[in-house]
């Protein structure tokens, strides 16, 4: 990880913030919602060495607590997506092949999104945070899920080009 | 050597997971700057969020839409027979007609009541990732709108506004997990809690054992001291079924809402009841019964007789 690259990370979770805010929220999927921003963080993380990825994971998870509409405090995202990137950077993907195939990318991205989604609720609803039902929460993880398995054909590709244009030559 | 990078990644890890716990931390004793930073990113997004409301108003219902598909054939069909360009003006004339609309029918609710409103576009919605049913409005504290003020739309009620700055407004919708609030069954004046409980779904549970309850009673807002967070006599719902298990000790059923919150475009912040209860006159009135038409036949004597 060099300290050159925060900028772009900052950047680019910035605009998915901001995209995701004042565009996706605004479309009425009829089954839960979808969470680019969440999708589009897992098939990064997967790319990334594991030092960069605990930091994006940190600086990803600050920006996604910035958003006005969320009830939880402030900086659950923040614990959530640092923790994930760990044990998806570390254990996940030391478990698959070194070349990632576009079907295994898609499944992981999935599993993830829908991983932090529940990580979310649990420790959400252990600091206090009212939930709803369970059906409530089962219909939005996988109606999310749903969308991130559909619609990974277009986000996948982006974010794999994102990151790339991120590295610095010496990450190369 | 790799095992020295494991192990800088995991201090790196430790380090930013107690930094996050800090923050948590932060934020459950009410630091203030903690509620200023989302203050100050909902005042940075409330302007992008406007244009993408723009942007995306003809499409936002898009699966809705799609999903309601076969009810809509006949005016798809209608619709066929016009070039691309009547089309996309014809979208652009049913947003903005449809807007004037709820507009009309929520000024016509505020006017019934006698309530001073603000009214406001909705410019955003909360994400899944929020696991709350937000709304985002294009009016703030410059328009007067305050924290914990009543939202309504043309059928009853919406929400209340959790957080403003000074041209947006954060609306709590009613459906939401935490939301609840004090209702009366118009008629009877038997008391009880709403609460929202996700996705357009309401749950009741009168206050008092004696409480009697029917499918079809309509619900009212009971009102709050100092009319926040609530003024009283706003529609809030219709009761559609009643659970009648043994071992309550009072009754419960669900609810649904007079509003689709799904597909509000405009609503009105109650700034002022000016005083007035309007008591059970905004119950909506049902629909009254097409007259029969009666057709008199007087025979007329046939000309071979």
């Amino acid at each position: 990880m060099t300290f050159n690259r925060v900028p772009a990370i900052f950047a680019t979770f910035l605009l998915l913030f901001l995209l995701q805010e004042s565009l996706l929220n605004k479309i009425d999927f009829f089954i839960g919602g979808f969470s680019l921003y969440l999708a589009f963080f897992m098939a990064w993380i997967m790319q990334d060495e594991r030092n960069s990825a605990v930091a994006t994971g940190f600086i990803a998870g600050f920006i996604a607590d910035l958003s006005p509409t969320l009830e939880a405090p402030f900086g659950l995202w923040t614990f959530i997506l640092t923790a994930m990137s760990y044990v998806m950077a570390t254990n996940v993907r030391a478990a698959l092949d070194a070349e990632l195939s576009p079907v295994v990318m898609s499944a992981v991205t999935v599993i993830g999104s829908s991983i932090a989604l529940f990580s979310f609720v649990i420790c959400g609803a252990i600091l206090g945070q009212e939930v709803g039902s369970t059906s409530y929460v089962i219909q939005e993880i996988f109606g999310n899920a749903l969308w991130t398995l559909l619609l990974s054909p277009l986000y996948v590709p982006i974010a794999i080009g994102v990151y790339r244009a991120t590295l610095t030559a010496r990450n190369r | 050597m790799a095992n020295r990078g494991a192990n800088r990644t995991r201090l790196l890890w430790v380090s930013l997971l107690v930094t996050s716990l800090f923050l948590i931390t932060l934020d459950l004793r009410g630091i203030n700057l903690i509620n200023s930073i989302r203050t100050g990113s909902q005042s940075f997004l409330a302007p992008i969020q406007r244009v993408g409301s723009n942007v995306l108003s003809p499409f936002s219902n898009l699966f809705t839409d799609l999903s309601n598909f076969g009810r809509t054939n006949s005016k798809i069909d209608s619709l066929k027979t016009e070039n691309e360009e009547l089309k996309s003006q014809l979208i652009f004339n049913k947003n903005v007609l449809g807007e004037l609309e709820q507009l009309k029918g929520v000024l016509d609710l505020a006017g019934q009541a006698r309530f001073k409103v603000v009214a406001a576009r909705v410019i955003s919605k909360g994400g899944t990732g929020t696991f709350s049913e937000t709304l985002v409005l294009d009016a703030g504290s410059d328009a007067g709108i305050k924290r914990d003020m009543t939202v309504i739309a043309s059928a009853g009620l919406v929400g209340v506004v959790k957080s403003t700055t000074k041209s947006s407004a954060v609306v709590l919708l009613m459906s939401d997990p935490s939301f609840r609030i004090g209702v009366r069954i118009a008629g009877t004046q038997d008391m009880g809690i709403l609460s929202g409980e996700g996705e357009g779904k309401f749950s009741l549970r009168m206050l008092s054992a004696t409480g009697q309850l029917k499918p079809g009673d309509v619900l009212l807002s009971r009102g709050s001291s100092g009319d926040k967070p609530f003024v009283p006599g706003v529609p809030v719902g219709k009761v559609i079924t009643i659970d009648n298990s043994t071992g309550q000790l009072t009754k419960q059923g669900r609810v649904m809402g007079f509003v689709d919150l799904n597909a509000l475009g405009v609503v009105s912040v109650v700034v002022d009841s000016m005083g007035r209860n309007p008591g059970d006159a905004l119950v909506p009135k049902a629909p009254a019964p097409a007259p029969t038409v009666t057709v008199f036949v007087t025979p007329k004597p046939s000309p071979t007789e």
